[in-house]
């Protein structure tokens, strides 16, 4: 038997059936936490951001146009969560160093992908929180500068400016001598 | 002329407005194609970034947690209310018969049965210091009466009761 699509599970979860939610919840939930993360740069944070990005979305369900896909629009919601996120907290100053792992590389390859990573990862969170969100909807989420623009209520030439100028900053940060 | 950090970064990004005329700039201007060169690595590092896995499901809290009746088979559930039929004929059986024997049955004091348990306790203890292995003889065990006996069926079907409660709570938490 074939799986229900995102629509379907959609459906049934507007009509009250919040197990047809859970499994879109499975579906989506790594996506959402790592965008989550890569903004908030805390496991804790990050996942309790992700939970209450689902809880929301669950209510607000009925806005959503089914026409349009699913992953792009709660992706948005947990970015738009994390952003506000962090206008209301101040940065924490428990930032995690998480560790990537890919079981198709040899050892050594292995501890050279995770320090890089966790340097990418250390360079996003060290960026102002309006480059960091710019950077993650553009890269991460593959959003037009218009896209963005709306997104953020932000001029066109904002957006422009803070993405250039994130990029510089992430430069400067991974590219510099040791 | 070079181009500026904006152009690469908008001809990178798919959103150049002539994208022919910066790419003709960049095969004859080695200073911007190595710029433009620096910059896709940088793109190229933020992409690959590997997702992380989470600790912890989410869809939890969206998933009614399954009650534990109908995840016991048919014929269990059955054999439940069989059980239930056949105690309910037992005690209605049974009442009469009790309540003819019930008068008869002296209960015990607590005072007397912690007494009671006191002697046969120290009978025993007795019993074992007085023990020689090649004397042996054969052990007279104390003789139980009907109430001590009464008493002791209770206690165990509180176990009984108790320990199943418990299985049950285990099994409805799963």
């Amino acid at each position: 038997m074939n799986a229900p699509t995102d629509r379907d599970l959609i459906l049934r979860a507007r009509r009250g059936d919040s197990e047809a939610y859970g499994e879109l919840v499975t579906r989506y939930q790594t996506g959402v936490f790592n965008v989550c993360y890569r903004i908030l740069h805390n496991r804790g944070d990050a996942e309790d951001l992700a939970q209450e990005t689902f809880i929301r979305a669950y209510d607000r369900l009925h806005t959503f146009d089914l026409e349009r896909e699913f992953s792009p629009w709660i992706r948005r919601v947990a970015a738009n969560l994390c952003l506000n996120h962090l206008d209301s907290h101040k940065p924490s100053a428990m930032l995690d160093e998480e560790r990537d792992e890919d079981k198709t590389q040899s050892p050594g390859e292995q501890v050279e992908v995770k320090e890089r990573s966790e340097q990418i990862r250390a360079a996003l969170a060290s960026l102002p929180s309006h480059y960091r969100i710019v950077v993650e909807l553009r890269h991460y989420q593959d959003l037009s500068y218009d896209e963005i623009a709306a997104e953020l209520q932000l001029p066109l030439s904002d957006v422009k400016s803070h993405l250039f100028r994130a990029r510089k900053l992430l430069a400067e940060k991974l590219h510099a001598p040791d | 002329m070079h181009q500026t950090d904006q152009e690469l970064n908008e001809y990178l990004d798919n959103e150049s407005a002539d994208r022919a005329a910066l790419e003709s700039h960049l095969s004859a201007c080695d200073e911007c194609a190595a710029r433009l060169s620096t910059l896709q690595n940088l793109f190229a590092e933020l992409d690959s970034l590997p997702e992380l896995a989470l600790t912890k499901s989410l869809a939890a809290p969206f998933i009614p947690r399954p009650s534990l009746v109908p995840q016991l088979p048919r014929w269990l559930t059955l054999t439940a209310f069989l059980q239930a039929a056949a105690a309910l004929v037992a005690l209605t059986v049974a009442i009469p018969f009790v309540s003819t024997m019930l008068p008869q049955i002296e209960t015990p004091s607590f005072t007397n049965l912690f007494i009671q348990l006191q002697t046969q306790w120290s009978a025993l203890l007795d019993m074992l210091s007085t023990f020689h292995f090649p004397e042996l003889e054969p052990l007279s065990l104390p003789i139980m009466e009907m109430s001590t006996l009464l008493i002791a069926l209770a206690v165990v079907s509180i176990f009984w009761i108790f320990g199943n409660g418990l299985l049950l709570r285990n099994q409805n938490r799963n």
